[in-house]
């Protein structure tokens, strides 16, 4: 046959081809020797599905489908795979279809009967990233979003845990309580004012709310900007497909869509003691409390427990941390521990081993007066102490309880309520996905949820095949002094590594801010972990002192492209920073050296 | 009813592209700095500016305070989309800074004009649909309507020299 050349001939090979794909279920274009479509027409075989093959190098012609296929589908390479006329694509494609069952909707005839490609369950970080992504990638997507109010009535906008009760306002109240610290250093360094220096709660809980109000909007705005349907109700599963969506005004509708990506985030648990929901505060209440909390028992020493007890005391409040065991579970405990004690050496009472089993009202007010009971987890001790504030940080649970997960049979781990996923984000069921503080094993971090978001987004409707790295996140818990980390605790990496092939480099070090004030020398602290069988590749830092996050981030870079202390030690210092303390670090924990430092 | 409604499509659509000029105005629309996290998106083109009715309401008096908050959607297309007089319209916010300073200064400007022009407020937290509808990005975003129809908007503050002239603008149009 000779190459069509005219367009007439063009025209006939385009609708003989649109023939085969309209009268067959499914039209495999192949090559007879190639093993991508070899695996293509097993797996149809496999699911008992009679399919059209076409080997174009078998027949004279072939070249010719190959260019119009091209023309029609923007794929030149076979396998080319169309289901129910609809065109899926190649090889990885089909698996990728078949994988996630959107392969078996096709085959069945359900491609165009959802409302939408993708419906997000959750307005936080995660869920805005992902939702925002997949539209931008030509998808029809909605998010919904629905707080339901604390105990004590306290709701919020649309952003999720950082945005509105987490990451933003801790982080504006911790440098408010941080000017504390720097007025009385202002002294020091010659500024002279009046002794009597306030604070008003109602005008830092009104300015950071302020702020939060137009993070709210912006998010708003980005939404109607993207294209992404925005609905505030409250979402549950009634069928594989399909939700439920409740609005506040308890009005029921109904949404379908091919995929589900579920982002519902965490909330503060409560103790489960008389007297917890009726008179406790939690942190989805502190950060708008219209009043000062004044004396505040913290109960818990989450990093949610330390951070709050921590800023409430540079405000300073009477602050007392009830703990029932140990101080940030999860992280590196020398520094957790070291963390505490510079909270300690600043008025934060710490109440060891006690756990909270009653609490009263003894006036009400704004605040009123609590009477705390509490009982040794080692003797038959109890304890009765009054407060004006109770604010339990526990821990959080997923809100994976109430949205009908068990009906459309999304496993969830029956003693956390997390959801554990494959390394793409995959829940047990193909077509829905999680991301974020739910996920079974992984961080709750907002920037991991936020990246986790985007690259599902990316490869399940931009052909990425890049996956979410869980490995060395850098984080930073805005303690009084904070303490930024990246890679391994120690704990964990004598366990996965074993003591004897890590080497630990350590020192104090004493900011030059502080050294004027003449204040907490010897505090901050700087750690770092070494595979002593891999060439000394950092695989923990650890840093306590002023600017965590700041010192972190650019670490937590050198480590994601596996920084050794070779390079570390090679690396000029910014002098006079904190920093540099990590380009100096010559002692080794195992020589039990001298890690005090004084001047340059 | 319907045919009012697609009149009036048209017939903003032609206004719009005959007389909506971006006024794009100094960068202090958000509250804390011009550079918050969300950014100050100032297309117009955007707009989607949806009718809800189109009755007018002929027998409404003149006599008005200087301003009036927006209760809901009915309310806004009764007072502002039906309005015989032009209006104008302060979408502003709570936590806005600016806006507390821009919507004195407005009002001002529109008392000024003793009758002959309308000023509606809408807060944005109260009334998502209406702001999101009216592709409002930045507070304060101040539109002025005639007839139904978008004929100015801007964003930001202005002193009272450029109100009056925006509100005399608005007025001779």
């Amino acid at each position: 046959m000779p190459p069509v050349e005219k367009d007439a001939g063009k025209n006939e090979l385009k609708s003989r081809i649109q023939q085969l794909i309209d009268a067959n279920q499914v039209v495999v274009f192949s090559k007879s020797y190639c093993p991508f479509c070899l695996k293509v027409k097993d797996l149809f075989k496999e699911l008992n599905v009679d399919c059209n093959v076409v080997e174009l190098d078998l027949r004279d012609d072939g070249s010719n489908y190959q260019e119009m296929l091209l023309e029609m589908t923007g794929q030149k390479t076979v396998p080319n795979v169309f289901v129910n006329k609809t065109h899926v694509g190649g090889c990885d494609k089909t698996m990728q279809a078949h994988k996630d069952g959107s392969l078996q909707q096709l085959l069945n005839g359900e491609a165009e009967a959802y409302d939408y490609d993708l419906i997000v369950i959750g307005g936080g970080s995660g869920g805005l990233a992902c939702s925002k992504e997949a539209a931008a990638l030509g998808k029809k997507v909605m998010v919904l979003d629905y707080v339901v109010p604390t105990p004590k009535g306290t709701t919020w906008g649309l952003g999720g845990t950082c945005v509105n009760v987490g990451c933003i306002p801790k982080k504006l109240m911790h440098q408010t309580a941080m000017l504390s610290t720097a007025m009385q250093d202002a002294r020091k360094f010659g500024w002279e004012f009046d002794e009597t220096v306030k604070h008003n709660w109602e005008t830092m809980k009104t300015a950071v709310n302020n702020y939060i109000g137009s993070l709210n909007w912006g998010y708003r705005v980005a939404l109607r900007d993207k294209k992404v349907e925005y609905v505030n109700a409250y979402a549950e599963f009634i069928e594989p497909h399909k939700i439920k969506a409740i609005n506040k005004r308890g009005k029921e509708t109904f949404y379908t869509a091919a995929r589900f990506v579920l982002a519902t985030g965490e909330r503060p648990r409560y103790l489960g003691i008389p007297g917890d929901k009726e008179f406790c505060i939690t942190s989805d209440d502190l950060f708008s409390l219209p009043y000062c909390p004044g004396r505040t028992l913290v109960i818990g020493a989450s990093y949610v427990a330390l951070e709050c007890g921590g800023f409430l005391a540079g405000l300073g409040l009477d602050v007392t941390v009830m703990v029932r065991s140990i101080l940030l579970r999860g992280f590196d405990q020398e520094m957790a521990n070291r963390a505490g004690e510079y909270m300690e050496g600043h008025g934060v009472k710490f109440i060891r081993k006690f756990v909270p089993v009653k609490i009263e009202e003894l006036e009400a007010g704004s605040p009123g007066r609590l009477k705390v009971t509490a009982k040794s987890t080692e003797t038959n001790d109890l304890i009765e102490e009054e407060y004006n504030t109770v604010l339990i940080a526990v821990g959080r649970d997923a809100c994976t309880d109430k949205i009908g997960l068990g009906k459309v049979g999304v496993k969830v781990n029956p003693k956390t309520g997390k959801i554990p996923v494959n390394d793409e984000e995959q829940t047990n069921v193909p077509h829905i996905y999680a991301i974020g503080d739910i996920l079974e094993g992984k961080w709750e971090l907002t920037p991991v949820a936020i990246q986790a978001g985007k690259l599902l987004a990316r490869r399940l409707y931009g052909g990425s095949t890049l996956k979410c790295d869980y490995i060395n996140v850098p984080t930073t818990v805005f303690t009084p002094l904070e303490y930024g980390s990246c890679g391994l605790s120690e704990e964990r990496a004598i366990e996965l590594y074993g003591e004897e092939n890590l080497e630990l480099y350590h020192s104090l070090f004493w900011p030059l801010e502080f050294t004027v004030p003449n204040r907490d020398n010897n505090k901050c602290y700087a750690k770092i972990i070494c595979n002593k069988l891999d060439n000394e590749r950092v695989i923990g830092f650890h840093y306590l002192g002023p600017n965590a996050g700041e010192v972190t981030q650019g670490f937590g870079a050198a480590m994601k492209c596996g920084a050794t202390k070779e390079q570390l030690d090679g690396t000029i210092g910014i002098h006079p920073t904190c920093a540099e303390v990590f380009t100096t670090l010559d002692v080794t924990k195992r020589s039990g050296g001298d890690i005090s430092k004084a001047g340059c | 009813m319907k045919q009012v409604k697609m009149a009036h499509r048209l017939l903003l659509r032609t206004v719009r592209s005959l007389s909506v000029k971006e006024t794009r105005c100094l960068p202090t629309c958000t509250r804390i700095t011009s550079h918050s996290a969300y950014s100050t998106s100032l297309r117009s083109a955007a707009h989607r500016v949806s009718f809800l009715s189109s009755s007018r309401s002929l027998t409404r008096s003149s006599q008005r305070k200087v301003s009036f908050n927006v209760q809901d959607q009915e309310d806004f297309t009764e007072r502002v989309v039906n309005s015989e007089l032009p209006v104008l319209v302060d979408f502003h916010a709570q936590w806005c800074g600016p806006c507390k300073i821009l919507g004195p200064r407005l009002e001002k400007a529109v008392a000024k004009q003793k009758g002959r022009v309308a000023m509606a407020k809408v807060d944005i937290d109260d009334h998502t649909d209406l702001a999101i509808e009216y592709g409002v990005s930045a507070v304060p975003t101040v539109i002025a309507m005639r007839g139904g129809d978008i004929v100015d908007r801007f964003v930001g503050i202005k002193d009272d020299d450029q109100l009056d002239s925006f509100v005399s603008k608005v007025i001779g149009q």
